[in-house]
């Protein structure tokens, strides 16, 4: 592209850098790691929707890099998505999604449904061949009722009444095994997933911190972010506060910020 | 790295630009300003450093142009991850760390992982090679509603003590605390090996 | 004369036994002993280099080597010789301390610097100094340097391709007067005047150069050792901490000054700079 010409963006992914980081990869240069959320996700269905659950640790190798992250995505009015595996995938692709479903919403004038968002993500996650590195939950309700998804990063997906996912979902998965019953009421579904995620928050190292959760009813959407906080950090003993001066300063200066207001209009008469 | 502080916040980052062990320069510049109330912080490979901060002056620049108004961070921030994000197979290697004040006023920071999955945090946010050495100083140092003044020196202490156990940083630190009526930018005595 | 007969005959204990005319078999037994290189188990493998070797490569990871950037030097002048180290030790970018001793004192007459693998710096010196020791009481004199760091050499070079790591100088002070030998883990020696060792060496050793010569006054040798080092901690991630020196005479060796580099960062610059010609 020759270098005064400007394209505006057209979308898609761009390789420009591939070649390079193949060469400098080759070369022995370590490239930064890529936040992952070794997670523990799932979902329910209960008499009269569904709850999904996730934890709140987002993690870069051994280190915690966000202690409370969001991993129940928006996806539309009536449908939710929880997200594992590589943090930046998750976002991008439930964002992308999502937005797809607003405009198609706009277009048909109809809500959108739950398959729709499973095939549009089941598609896009299968022509990239597991590059695209999500594992997600999706729940919803629309006129079939509640339903819950499982999406896999290579594509496959799976329907079924109860679901997790992530580095914890064997945790997860052994009190859904136990205690999940058909037609529950929303409270014992509530506890249920609550106690399923903090499973995998107190057994799997890839999760922790808190519990979000998110019922969807027919009726609408109760995102309950920080549902459950069983591991709030302890208040410190003592006020580490240093004193002015601490730190030796070689150069200083302010700059004020500068106010531009709306003047009168140009005399033009 | 950057804090959060009371209706303020704070950007520090080292000045060494180095090939492996030999240091080149100590005064390599890390930290742009995109308008005097957001700054970004871009620790990585020095060629995309300079790569995205031209890139994000010619975006802000256009928006600019086209709303006439100044980037808010949060906008701002988005504008970085979505052009991360667009590399995701090919990416820089870059993990940007933002930091400034809301048109309300509110103090904002977030820091990004090189595909441009964006971290918010209520307190601070680090990035770089330094990077688990600031994560245990700025956890130890760091208290809620900051003024100023402290806010600077806690930051320059957790950075100091940071980059002192890190054999790739240091060289110099540069720290700019944004407040509600301007920016304070000062460097500081640090040790230099 | 003391009496060591209770202890058994053949090690340590035979020194001061030996009648004034010994025979041969018994000296070579003692020699044997005491001269003998320490054996360390190898991997039980039908070649324990290639094996080393294969393990070394792609496995560099499972081997955290302490103290592998470095910077040492050390150099003759009129009065004695000068050696001077940085401090730095560390485990990848991870600085693990600022405050490691890189100068080993073998005996009041020599000293062996650091660089490479700490342990096996620390480790083989010791070793040294024992067997320098012992040859001190077997001959009634010191031992040259010259034998010292031959000593050294051959030990490491027994165990050569097995992964040990050292670039030393041996240091020192012998009829001949004083001496300085280069030693590493490949089994090369060499002698010398002046040697700069590790991963700032030459940085070092472009100081070092533009301000050397022979007849430099012991202040001044002294401040061009520190200087030197100085510069290789600024420009060498893997060289830091603090400057420690010291000063080989004919009396043996004397510690001169430990100095923060910091400090002497903000005091260099201080200075007026040179000018270029």
């Amino acid at each position: 592209m020759p270098i005064n010409e400007v394209k505006p963006a057209t979308g898609g992914f761009s390789f420009d850098n591939y070649a390079r980081n193949t060469m400098l990869n080759d070369k022995g240069f370590k490239a930064p790691g890529v936040i992952k959320t070794g997670t523990t996700i799932c979902g329910c269905l209960w008499k009269g929707g569904l709850v999904l659950g996730a934890d709140t640790r987002a993690t870069e190798g051994p280190i915690v890099a966000d202690k409370n992250c969001e991993k129940i995505h928006y996806l539309a009015p009536n449908m939710y998505c929880c997200g594992a595996g590589t943090a930046a995938d998750c976002d991008a692709t439930t964002g992308l999604i999502s937005s797809k479903l607003e405009l198609h919403r706009l277009h048909t004038g109809r809500q959108s449904r739950v398959v729709t968002a499973m095939t549009m993500l089941e598609q896009m996650l299968f022509k990239y061949q597991g590059h695209i590195g999500c594992a997600l939950v999706l729940g919803g309700v629309d006129i079939n009722g509640p339903q819950l998804y499982t999406i896999a990063p290579h594509g496959s997906t799976d329907k079924l009444p109860y679901v997790t996912m992530g580095s914890g979902s064997l945790a997860a998965m052994a009190i859904f095994e136990s205690r999940w019953k058909k037609d529950m009421e929303l409270e014992d579904a509530m506890e249920l997933v609550k106690d399923a995620i903090s499973a995998g928050i107190f057994n799997d190292l890839g999760s922790g911190s808190n519990v979000d959760l998110c019922v969807i009813t027919k009726d609408g959407v109760d995102y309950r972010r920080g549902y459950d906080r069983p591991n709030e950090r302890v208040q410190k003993e003592r006020s580490y506060k240093l004193k002015p001066g601490a730190s030796t300063v070689l150069t200083s200066s302010f700059r004020k910020y500068v106010e531009v207001l709306d003047g009168d209009a140009m005399d033009t008469s | 790295m950057a804090m959060k502080g009371k209706n303020c916040v704070a950007i520090a980052a080292d000045r060494r630009f180095g090939v492996q062990l030999m240091t080149l320069s100590t005064d390599f510049q890390k930290i742009f300003e995109i308008n005097p109330r957001t700054y970004i912080g871009l620790p990585g490979l020095a060629t995309d450093v300079q790569t995205l901060s031209e890139l994000f002056r010619f975006k802000t620049n256009l928006y600019k142009l086209r709303e006439e108004r100044d980037i808010s961070p949060k906008t701002f921030s988005h504008m970085v991850s979505s052009t991360l994000y667009e590399k995701r197979f090919g990416n820089y290697f870059c993990e940007p760390v933002i930091a400034g004040i809301e048109k309300d006023g509110s103090p904002y920071i977030c820091s990004m992982d090189l595909l441009g999955c964006i971290n918010h945090a209520k307190d601070f946010v680090v990035s770089g090679t330094a990077s688990s050495q600031m994560y245990g100083t700025a956890e130890g140092l760091w208290e809620p509603e900051l003024e100023p003044e402290e806010l600077f020196e806690t930051i320059a202490q957790a950075m100091m003590s940071a980059v002192d156990r890190d054999a790739s940083s240091g060289w110099g630190v540069i720290v700019h605390v944004i407040t509600q009526d301007g920016v304070m930018t000062k460097t500081l005595k640090a040790r230099m090996d | 004369m003391l009496d060591l007969s209770f202890l058994p005959s053949g090690r340590g204990g035979a020194v001061t036994d030996l009648p004034d005319d010994q025979d041969d078999a018994q000296t070579f037994a003692m020699d044997a002993a005491a001269f003998s290189h320490p054996s360390f188990v190898l991997p039980s493998v039908a070649d324990p280099v290639a094996w080393m070797k294969h393990q070394m490569s792609d496995a560099a990871e499972n081997r955290i080597k302490m103290a592998k950037g470095t910077t040492t030097l050390a150099f003759k002048f009129k009065d004695g010789i000068i050696v001077a180290v940085d401090s730095r030790a560390t485990g990848g970018t991870y600085i693990a301390s600022q405050s490691v001793k890189k100068i080993i004192e073998i005996n009041p007459y020599l000293l062996g610097t650091m660089a490479g693998g700490a342990a096996d710096c620390s480790y083989w010196e010791r070793e040294l100094g024992r067997r320098c020791r012992v040859y001190e009481l077997r001959n009634k004199e010191r031992i040259s340097v010259a034998a010292a760091s031959k000593l050294l050499s051959n030990m490491v070079y027994a165990y050569k391709g097995m992964g040990l790591s050292m670039g030393t100088m041996v240091v020192g002070w012998d009829k001949t007067g004083p001496a300085l030998f280069y030693v590493d883990s490949d089994g090369q020696r060499l002698k010398g005047d002046l040697f700069s060792v590790g991963s700032g060496s030459t940085f070092a050793y472009g100081v070092l150069d533009s301000g050397y010569h022979c007849n430099l006054s012991i202040e001044e040798a002294i401040d061009l050792g520190r200087r030197s080092i100085y510069h290789a901690t600024f420009r060498d991630a893997a060289s830091g901490g603090s400057v420690l020196i010291y000063h080989v005479r004919q009396d043996g060796w004397q510690v001169i000054s430990r100095t923060d580099v910091t400090e002497l960062h903000y005091q260099y610059a201080e200075e007026p700079r040179p000018s270029l010609l």
